[in-house]
């Protein structure tokens, strides 16, 4: 960072361009994290949210984009004053118990996000005619050596430039030329009203696949490896600010997308790959070929950085060695976690004949339960000022965070009533 | 004296701290003063003595003095009638004459408030400083010494985090039915206290003020004491590094991962960075200088003192970091075409310490022309007093140009089997790349 300000005292660039230079040197940690939100398991998601619903929940983009924003930049926060991860954070605050069973809950439902990588990988495959027995083990090969053998600084670039594939939504979103006066209308003046239950699954989806657990540790790591100094918090979070609002503008187009061409379609819509299928008689090859690879493109990167932040925290709240450049011998449980999670996501994605759909509503779960656990954990440590000296949250902040968790509760309580606990009483 | 036997209900020698947790504090007539939540100890000790037992009740955090303790089991612990009750969260140091100070006591002794233990070391990580890394405290052990406990291990390992999570006896039984003699059961993984070194953290400072001192840490091997740095956080890593005394900041500086170099180097004290600069070697400070921006490695050279290592310094920052130049050292041992035998023999013990290598000999003019080499092996074996002039190899020397990429540079070494290589440009000698230059790039730590 004071290179770039040294530089720019060097050449005498002017003030605001200054300002801009050295938030680019900040960009990362948020605007990645944010991307890999846009998973698989996000893309059914919207996929499904345009089909079935149209225009209609847009406008719940924007409590969820402020609830995305709020959560990531206190992560980001901790991590810039405390120069920890979140999991050591919850283990030198809450013991290794508390630490231990919470590390269970997210290898699990890390376990179930995989599965739903491996599953969206399985997907795209399919779109262009290649069977789920060649596509999954060959990416979960690709996908292991990369991480192991791969520079990590050099996935996380390509990653970035993969990202621009999200533009063509954008693209290929104008080019459908929807009714931009009714996407606005649904969008800042909702029928707030016609919110029907039958909503519920989808509304508790868009949620569930925007604020979830592990991005909480994985922004917080990252903004730590970053090394990024209190006095750019300021840059961070607007780092933050600009990957969630990129985020959500894709999340808009795909649903844009979806609901100009399938919404009322009397078509049935289960995935992303119906989704895609469906899309081609009606918008052309363009757009499945495009869905096609966002969906490629989202489930590799989100299939390798996964499994690999998850064997991370775990070894960093349990006191493990871990690090992708050491060897076996040195990191043995961090490579055992990397290497099985990959293995058994793959594995049961093979298993013929198997309802992934259940699985993935399991991990759903799992990410519902956990969520409003690891915001209290958050919410508790960045008001201790134990941790966080001067930068602990305003009362304001607090309030609002508090409404955020309890909105979280209710919405995953009505989607472990209805996905998990109904089904197991009828 | 059964009945002022503080242990007389309590028949392990040795204690676990996570089991004291939650005990039940009593007091007069067995009321409940509340449950244990920490010990305070003396620092100063090498095993250190428990001197409180610090308790919590109705959310607020009391101690009671050890002196004031009647019985002690994991159970319950009673306390002696009308025995005084501080209340804080921190124990006041008493001032005493010690005549034993351990390494790690020195961590502590200008301390003005004592932390209790489990906030120091209990699920925070620490250095190992035996082990020479970094690991994170699943438990503390103490001993019954006596009427008194005294830490004397750190709990590391699967074990101890079983016991923590309440399964020990669960866990210990099962294995015992199928491997009786299992390593698991035999062995605890226990890091002497003697070798425990807090890591100094940010809100623990905030409080009590401890002076972490770093004695213990500046016996460790700079390379070891690089990995250790690059485990732990940027607030612990910068507090340790700045407490080290130059000689090792340059030792470490040289071997630590180039990402959180630049954080190490003081951008407000230029004079102390100048100063570690002039501690190394001018080919690693070089390699240092390459990982901060142009700017502050400008200001660095400028603020250095001595002026043969900042033109050395300056003539290899010319170079990119990845070819010859970049990585080579101007600093070769130089031998005159008139020099004998003995004079270089007598000349070693004096140059050993400057220069990149003794192994070669290289030849040179006053324009510092190269006319030749021979290595000390061959010099040695000439039985009488040889004139280099005689002896010097002429022919077919394998040198490089400045230009020469590191795998140019690798594969020569390869092919050649040297371990050093004189970079020549237009016939001046600029230095030598030795084959531990070349090391860090072969594997993958510098690109």
């Amino acid at each position: 960072m004071t290179d770039v300000k040294d530089k720019i005292e060097k050449y005498n660039i002017p003030p605001y361009f200054k300002k801009v230079l050295i938030l680019l040197t900040i960009v990362g940690p948020g605007l990645i994290t944010a991307n890999i939100d846009n998973d698989a398991g996000g893309i059914a998601t919207y996929s499904l949210a345009g089909a079935q619903t149209g225009f209609r929940l847009l406008w719940t983009l924007i409590p969820i984009t402020i609830a995305l924003i709020m959560v990531q930049e206190m992560s980001a926060r901790m991590g810039i004053v405390s120069g920890k991860g979140l999991a050591d954070l919850i283990r030198e605050k809450f013991g290794l118990k508390v630490t231990f069973y919470t590390l269970i809950f997210l290898i699990f439902a890390d376990l179930g996000n995989t599965m739903a990588e491996f599953a969206g990988i399985a997907s795209a495959g399919e779109i262009f005619g290649i069977s789920k027995y060649i596509s999954v083990p060959i990416s979960s090969l690709f996908v292991w050596l990369l991480i192991l053998k791969g520079d990590y600084k050099i996935v996380e670039r390509v990653f970035l430039v993969g990202c621009t594939v999200y533009l063509s939504y954008i693209i290929s979103g104008f080019m459908m030329k929807p009714d931009w006066l009714a996407i606005a209308k649904a969008t800042f003046l909702p029928d707030v009203t016609a919110i029907s239950m039958k909503d519920m699954p989808i509304l508790v989806g868009l949620v569930g696949t925007s604020i979830t657990p592990w991005m909480q540790f994985y922004i917080q790591s990252a903004v730590v490896e970053k090394g990024i100094k209190v006095k750019h918090l300021f840059e961070s979070k607007i780092d933050i600010i600009v990957g969630c609002t990129f985020m959500v503008t894709v999340t808009m187009f795909i649903i844009i997308c979806c609901a100009v061409n399938l919404h009322g379609a009397g078509l049935v819509i289960n995935d992303a790959k119906d989704a895609a299928l469906a899309l081609r008689p009606l918008a052309g090859d363009f757009s499945t070929i495009l869905f096609g690879i966002g969906l490629l493109n989202a489930s590799i990167f989100a299939a390798a950085l996964l499994p690999l932040a998850a064997s991370y925290y775990v070894c960093e709240g349990l006191g493990w060695e871990s690090g992708v450049d050491k060897s076996f011998e040195e990191a043995p449980h961090f490579f055992t976690i990397f290497t099985s999670l990959i293995i058994i996501a793959a594995v049961i994605v093979l298993i013929p004949n198997i309802n992934l759909f259940k699985i993935l509503i399991w991990s759903q779960v799992a990410n519902g339960v956990l969520i409003p656990i690891i915001l209290l954990y958050i919410l508790n440590l960045c008001n201790d000022p134990d941790i966080m000296g001067e930068y602990t949250n305003t009362k304001m902040y607090n309030f609002i965070s508090y409404g955020i968790i309890l909105l979280m509760v209710l919405i995953n309580g009505a989607l472990i009533y209805f996905e998990a606990i109904r089904p197991l009483l009828e | 004296m059964s009945s002022l036997n503080i242990f007389s209900n309590f028949d392990e020698v040795s204690v676990h701290f996570s089991s004291c947790i939650g005990s039940k504090v009593l007091g007069r007539d067995g009321v409940s003063l509340g449950k244990v939540c920490d010990l305070f100890v003396d620092y100063e000790d090498l095993y250190p003595l428990v001197i409180a037992i610090q308790y919590k009740r109705n959310g607020q955090l009391f101690y009671a003095n050890w002196e004031s303790v009647e019985n002690f089991s994991y159970h319950e612990i009673k306390i002696k009638n009308d025995a005084p009750e501080g209340q804080s969260r921190t124990f006041p140091k008493q001032e005493n004459e010690k005549s034993i100070t351990s390494i790690l006591a020195n961590q502590f002794t200008e301390a003005i408030e004592y932390p209790p233990i489990g906030k120091i070391v209990l699920d925070r990580q620490i250095v190992d400083t035996s082990g020479k890394k970094v690991v994170r405290v699943n438990d503390i052990q103490l001993i019954k010494v006596g009427q008194h406990l005294r830490v004397t291990h750190a709990e590391i390992g699967v074990r101890s985090m079983i016991r923590r999570l309440g399964y020990e006896k669960l866990v210990d039984k099962t294995i015992s039915l199928f491997r009786p003699n299992s390593h698991y059961l035999k062995k605890s993984q226990l890091i002497n206290w003697k070798y425990v070194h807090a890591i100094p953290s940010r809100n623990i400072h905030k409080n009590v003020k401890l002076n972490l001192s770093n004695d213990d840490i500046k016996s460790i091997h700079p390379a070891d004491l690089a990995d250790i740095l690059e485990d732990l956080d940027s607030f612990g890593r910068e507090t340790i590094f700045s407490k080290l005394d130059l000689q090792t900041k340059a030792d470490t500086l040289t071997e630590i991962d180039e990402e959180i170099l630049p954080s190490l180097i003081n951008e407000d004290n230029l004079d102390e960075a100048a100063k570690i600069i002039e501690e190394m070697d001018a080919d690693d400070a070089v390699d240092v200088l390459h990982e901060l921006d142009e700017r502050k490695a400008q200001l660095i050279i400028e603020n250095i003192k001595d002026s043969e290592q900042k033109e050395e310094v300056r003539e290899l920052l010319e170079y990119e970091a990845n070819v010859a130049g970049g990585i080579m050292s101007n600093e070769y041992f130089e031998i005159d075409i008139e020099d004998t035998k003995n004079s270089i023999l007598e000349r070693i013990p004096k140059v050993f310490d400057e220069v990149e290598t003794v192994n070669d000999l290289y030849i040179v003019d006053k324009e510092y022309q190269f006319l030749g080499m021979l290595t000390l092996g061959e010099l040695l074996s000439y039985s009488d007093n040889v004139n280099i002039r005689d002896v010097m190899q002429e022919q077919d020397i394998i040198s490089l140009g400045p230009d020469a990429h590191w795998k140019d540079v690798a594969e020569y070494m390869n092919k050649y089997n040297l371990f050093n290589i004189p970079i020549i440009e237009n016939g001046e000698l600029l230095g030598v790349v030795s084959v531990d230059d070349i090391l860090p790039y072969l594997l993958n730590e510098k690109s």
